[in-house]
């Protein structure tokens, strides 16, 4: 199965494909024989002794055995660790619910704060962006968001202040924004300087000297969607040489 | 005895475009000659507490006439729509939600059904929902003289003696939901069977070449 | 559904950009966005496509009783339907107050205009008129969607043709596109709303809000004009006071943008006259756009047919036969009727011996014969069953079918099978 899946690397798969344990039963006398572990990711399930896709997509691989399928989905569903940006929709006692665009809300202790104790309490309005990561998120609970890392401190989450603009864009957008050496994110680098906080969810926060400024990377990036790497390019160069 | 004489055995042209709607997290609409339809569909969103269901989301189908309001038409196709999409989608993985599509008919010119299947796929494909496999939907007419039309256009559907529309899935080409009209025999039955069986492959086939053109930029 | 909140982060933001006169989607105060008007196959069938906000509009007509109180007018019906495919907001089948807002603003801009020739839809007066429905469905709410809507309708009505019609005494008669080419409706204007959002109480203001505009500013200003720069309808809501100057002001623009949204459905309609003269395919099917990734389209394609008839008729022979016939229904009592009953029954012993109890005396000494054969069957076959709890109730028969005939009593049986269960335990 190993070797059948990783022949499909970068194609492209629709729901029902499969890929079954072939006869691989013939262990070599040369190599150790090791039981193949696969790791699945999004998009695949196992069914019985096959496996089998269940969205549609490009196969990635990770060394050594994370395979996944990258789709260009727009509705979130929570994750347990991501971090995403939440807007404040009410205060109910010891909790905040937050919006992060899934199937239900989230809620935000406010002790989940860096520094915050019942008499000091976090200033959160409604209407307020949070940037928060998941610490309880699975189908059947109500997921649960803390503005705190494990030794307690903020650690780049919490409250958004004044000013920048919130947009959306799809999550496989934001997950290549994310990657460790983005060329979308080395693009936007060379334009002008700017402030970008990304959350899992598709939300985009953007915050630059200027309001002009701020709307140029906002609608670059909503563009970014259905652009290969060189139309980018030449798209960014033009606004370079007309916003300079 | 019948025989499928192999010159009416076509699928018309057909085409379809995804993501073309802004507000919906999945939206296609589907063309097969001049039958056109747009899909939409939002979800896992919140789910009204009257319709949660606790260990699976609720799948609405909404279909809208061009003209005038649902009526009984409507929502009979609706049902098949649903149990289809029941029938592909991993309802299981996303409990207490709302999953909901909607079909705007936008023109009607025969196997409206089966174009209403068609574009549900693909939008609910768009859309990222975990599915267990593709499904698609073929129209088939049988004429007075007992020959099969598969994809009837309005007028074929009209002169026809009976007119069936199969859902059929991607993995083993077995039939999820039929919708029969009209009389027929046994062997007639098998013959529509077949003969969608044998057109799913080409539906199946654009879908991936759509789904492929449209990762093509991140490869 | 919800809508997605919005936060104070894009409201502070909107607000600041337009004090210093910009828009997100990059566009000047006054400047509309993209509108492409699209035709469909069927006549009266129009999409409008506004920047992302979509509508299609489809007229129809059908032949009807005129009101009493104008019995030689025809009769105009305009439904905009906030289909939930627009915005998860909108609900189906639910009048939402901005349905009801739509609706009365497209009556007053369409109907109570005049713009259309009632008298013309007359067939028989008193007796027979057209009755002309528009019906608007929405898309994609991308804001704005009253001048989508109204664009739509007034570009679909001028597009529309109703079949002709023959009167020869009493008799009227609609004839087919085929016998008689359909006739268009006579239209003598085209008014087209255009809308205006203010901000800050109507400090500033904006020509075509988009989603995100809409759902901050404070007030707005609908205003329905034609092309003779003639006001058809003007509609503030909101609650916010505008000066006379204001008002002025946007009528002046009103003006500019409805020449040219009426020189474009023009254009547009005289483009598709000359499509379908020259018999080229027009419709939605058409305007698929092909350059686009998101879009595939293939040509019409034959389906491999070799091995169909062969596979049918497989499937047919390799399939059970279906049950003969069931047996004719009996009928106990007079108006009642059964179907099945008497029929062999599959599910064991317990159901036969029953049977046999409730038959006549006549047969009993054969009868015992045969309860003693198979009592000594299934006392056979007991043994062999493992510890159950069936075995229980097995065990029982032999005991069972012995004391009816002494006794005859049922409770008798019952009590046996107890104390039978009692001594195994």
């Amino acid at each position: 199965m190993f070797s059948s899946l990783k022949e499909k690397v970068g194609q492209v798969l629709v729901p029902g494909d499969e890929f079954g344990f072939e006869a691989e039963d013939s262990i070599s006398l040369t190599e150790s024989a090791k039981p193949e572990r696969v790791v699945c990711g999004p998009g695949l399930r196992r069914s019985g002794d096959r496996l089998v896709v269940s969205k549609s997509g490009v196969l990635r691989h990770k060394p050594p055995h994370c395979f996944w399928i990258e789709s260009q989905q727009r509705r979130y569903i929570p994750a347990k660790g991501e971090t995403v940006i939440g807007i404040v929709t009410a205060k109910s006692g010891d909790v905040f619910k937050v919006d992060v665009g899934s199937s239900e809300q989230a809620s935000l202790s406010y002790l989940a704060f860096e520094g915050a104790t019942k008499r000091n309490r976090p200033n959160v309005q409604v209407g307020d962006l949070v940037f928060a990561q998941f610490i309880i998120a699975n189908k059947d609970m109500e997921p649960e968001l803390v503005c705190i890392d494990g030794s307690g401190r903020a650690n780049g989450m919490g409250v958004f202040g004044a000013g920048g603009l919130l947009f959306k864009v799809s999550l496989g957008l934001v997950r290549r924004l994310l990657a460790p050496h983005s060329d979308i994110r080395a693009d936007l680098d060379r334009l002008f300087p700017c402030e970008l906080v990304v959350g899992l969810n598709g939300r985009v926060w953007v915050r630059s000297s200027s309001t002009q400024q701020t709307l140029i990377v906002a609608n670059l990036l909503q563009s970014c969607d259905t652009m290969t790497a060189a139309q980018r390019q030449q798209l960014f160069r033009k606004v370079q040489q007309g916003a300079l | 005895m019948m025989e499928v004489s192999a010159s009416s055995v076509s699928l018309r042209e057909f085409g379809c475009e995804q993501t073309l709607l802004s507000r919906p997290d999945g939206s296609a609409s589907f063309v097969q000659g001049d039958t056109s339809v747009m899909a939409g569909v939002y979800g896992p969103a919140e789910v009204k507490v009257s319709k949660e269901i606790y260990d699976r989301a609720t799948l609405e189908v909404l279909i809208q006439p061009k003209v005038g309001l649902p009526g009984v038409r409507e929502r009979s196709q609706e049902q098949c729509v649903r149990e289809t999409c029941e029938a592909a989608l991993l309802l299981s993985l996303h409990p207490r939600s709302s999953l909901t599509l909607i079909l705007q008919v936008l023109h009607d010119d025969g196997s409206l059904l089966g174009c209403c299947l068609n574009a549900a796929c693909m939008a609910l494909m768009d859309a990222g929902l975990s599915m267990s496999c593709l499904f698609c939907g073929v129209s088939c007419a049988i004429t007075a003289d007992g020959r099969i039309i598969t994809d009837p256009t309005a007028a074929q559907e009209k002169e026809s003696r009976a007119l069936m529309t199969f859902a059929i899935d991607s993995t083993e080409r077995r039939v999820i939901m039929s919708s029969t009209k009209g009389s027929f025999s046994v062997h007639e039955l098998q013959q529509c069977i077949a003969v969608s069986q044998k057109a799913s492959e080409k539906i199946f086939h654009f879908y991936r070449d759509s789904v492929r053109r449209r990762y093509s930029k991140n490869l | 559904m919800k809508d997605t909140p919005l936060s104070n982060c894009e409201r502070d933001f909107l607000i600041k950009a337009i004090e210093e006169k910009k828009r997100l989607d990059g566009r000047q105060t006054y400047d509309y966005r993209k509108i492409k008007i699209t035709f469909g196959t069927d006549y009266g069938c129009c999409f409008v496509d506004l920047g992302q906000t979509r509508v299609v509009a489809q007229v129809s007509c059908e032949l009807v009783a005129p009101k009493e109180s104008r019995p030689s007018e025809g009769i105009m019906f305009f439904n905009i339907e906030l289909s939930p495919m627009a915005s998860p907001a909108f609900e189906q089948g639910r009048q939402s107050e901005l349905s009801v807002k739509l609706n009365r603003q497209l009556e007053r801009c369409l109907r109570n205009s005049k713009c259309i020739d009632t008298e013309s839809l007359c067939v028989v007066s008193g007796e027979k008129v057209w009755q002309v429905r528009v019906d608007v469905h929405t898309l994609n709410n991308d804001g704005n969607l009253m001048d989508a809507a109204s664009i739509a309708a007034i570009a679909a009505l001028s597009h529309f043709r109703r079949p002709d019609v023959g009167i020869q005494g009493e008799e009227v008669t609609v004839f087919s596109p085929e016998e008689r080419d359909p006739i268009p409706l006579s239209i003598y204007h085209m008014p087209i709303s255009i809308s205006f959002a203010f901000f800050q109480q109507g400090t500033f203001l904006l020509v075509d809000p988009c989603e995100r505009e809409e759902r901050v500013m404070d007030g707005l200003l609908m205003i329905a004009m034609n092309k003779h720069r003639e006001i058809c309808s003007i509609q503030s809501s909101g609650g916010i006071m505008l000066l006379k100057e204001q008002v002025m002001r946007c009528s002046k623009i009103a003006s500019v943008k409805v020449s040219e949204i009426t020189e474009l459905i023009n254009k547009a309609l005289f483009n598709d006259r000359t499509a379908r003269k020259a018999g080229r395919k027009c419709g939605f099917a058409e305007s698929l756009p092909q350059e686009r990734i998101t879009a595939l389209k293939t040509d019409q394609s034959e389906v491999e047919m070799t091995d169909v008839s062969e596979r049918a008729s497989d499937i047919i022979q390799k399939a059970e036969a279906p049950p003969p016939m069931a047996a004719s229904p009996v009928l106990p009592a007079p108006g009642v009727g059964q179907v099945g009953h008497g029929l062999q029954n599959t599910w064991g012993l317990e159901e036969d011996e029953e049977q046999e109890e409730e038959s006549s005396g006549e047969e009993e000494e054969i009868k015992m014969e045969e309860e003693q054969r198979e009592k000594d069957k299934t006392t056979e076959a007991v043994v062999e069953i493992s510890d159950s709890e069936e075995e229980e109730v097995v065990i029982l028969y032999p005991e069972t079918t012995k004391k009816p005939k002494n006794a005859g009593s049922s409770s008798d049986q019952k009590g046996a099978a107890a104390s039978k269960k009692r001594q195994k335990k």
